[in-house]
């Protein structure tokens, strides 16, 4: 555990580190492009997912709606981890002792592990007819995995 | 009277039992700005899949009205719920925000938020059999797309900057 103590202690002090710790607004710039990028990603997780659960846009392919908004997706998720990199920099000793914070990484990496494995599976098989129950859990386990990141990333900041 | 009559109202509302309720509780406070935040996630996130369809940029097979049949009740629950959280905010801290630029840029885009779908829809839209199967929307629409991109955006930018005043 020690090694990742190490990074966390480099990128505090590194130079990106310094500037946000001593910047007056840059931590409040990245924290509001971090926020706009949560929009986009939750707007296309949601849309992505309602789908699978044969909800919305029944009647359409769910492999193009996939790929269409999994395009927002990934984007707003690169957009997420350079302003989060950003973020973690003016504060990343508290990050590293923060529970919420390992929590929020766990989940992050568990919901991108999904979202390109058994999630993009489902994607690609779905029909236009009403989903299965396999098809359904997969499309709530992706919301939760999700839901559970954002919960945990504002969790940061209160305890 | 010394202050202004929004002035005062703010101060009462500011002052009962319910606003300072909320603002000393423990959690109240965060627990609704959470709330408050994954509503407009889910506003935000929505519209601005429509917005995107009409600029022609994703799901460009699909005709628009499916696209924001699919996509406005998400909308509309997502706006009840950003608008309760955040009257229940504005409760608790209407004394502050009076005083605070970003919540008043706060509140004039979102007055003009509220005129962009008016305008949209007693115009363009109702027209939209004729181009609801063009991958890429007449100008009127885009511009109402970009419109509704860019003033979203500035509500969250501003939301969050009230904390910073």
């Amino acid at each position: 555990m020690l090694a990742a103590q190490h990074w966390f202690e480099l990128l505090s002090q590194s130079p990106l580190g310094l500037y946000m710790q001593t910047s007056r607004w840059a931590f409040a710039v990245v924290e509001m492009v971090h926020l706009l990028a949560i929009a986009a990603l939750g707007g296309s997780v949601l849309l992505i997912d309602l789908r699978l659960l044969g909800v919305i846009l029944k009647g359409e392919s769910a492999k193009s709606i996939g790929r269409d908004l999994g395009r927002i997706l990934l984007g707003s998720l690169v957009v997420l981890i350079f302003s989060g990199i950003g973020l973690l920099s003016e504060e990343s000793m508290k990050c590293y002792f923060s529970p919420a914070f390992r929590w929020k990484m766990a989940l992050l990496a568990s919901s991108i592990v999904f979202y390109f494995t058994i999630h993009r599976r489902a994607l690609n098989r779905a029909g236009t007819a009403s989903p299965g129950i396999g098809q359904r859990t997969i499309a709530v386990i992706s919301m939760l995995l999700w839901l559970g990141v954002g919960v945990a990333g504002r969790a940061i900041g209160l305890i | 009277m010394t202050q202004p009559l929004l002035q005062h109202i703010c101060q009462v509302i500011y002052d009962s039992h319910v606003g300072t309720m909320i603002r000393e509780s423990d959690y109240a406070f965060s627990i609704i700005e959470s709330v408050h935040v994954l509503a407009i996630t889910l506003l935000v996130g929505s519209i601005s899949i429509l917005d995107l369809r009409m600029l022609g940029l994703i799901l460009r097979e699909i005709p628009v009205t499916r696209v924001s049949r699919a996509v406005f009740p998400i909308t509309w629950t997502g706006f009840a719920v950003m608008l309760t959280s955040g009257l229940l905010l504005f409760w608790a801290e209407a004394a502050k925000n009076y005083l605070n630029p970003a919540f008043r840029i706060k509140l004039l885009l979102l007055l003009l938020v509220g005129l962009n779908p008016l305008i949209f829809h007693t115009s363009i839209y109702r027209r939209v059999a004729e181009w609801e199967l063009q991958h890429r929307s007449p100008w009127r629409a885009r511009a109402a797309a970009i419109a509704s991109l860019t003033l979203w955006s500035g509500i969250i930018v501003a939301g969050r900057a009230i904390a910073y005043f």
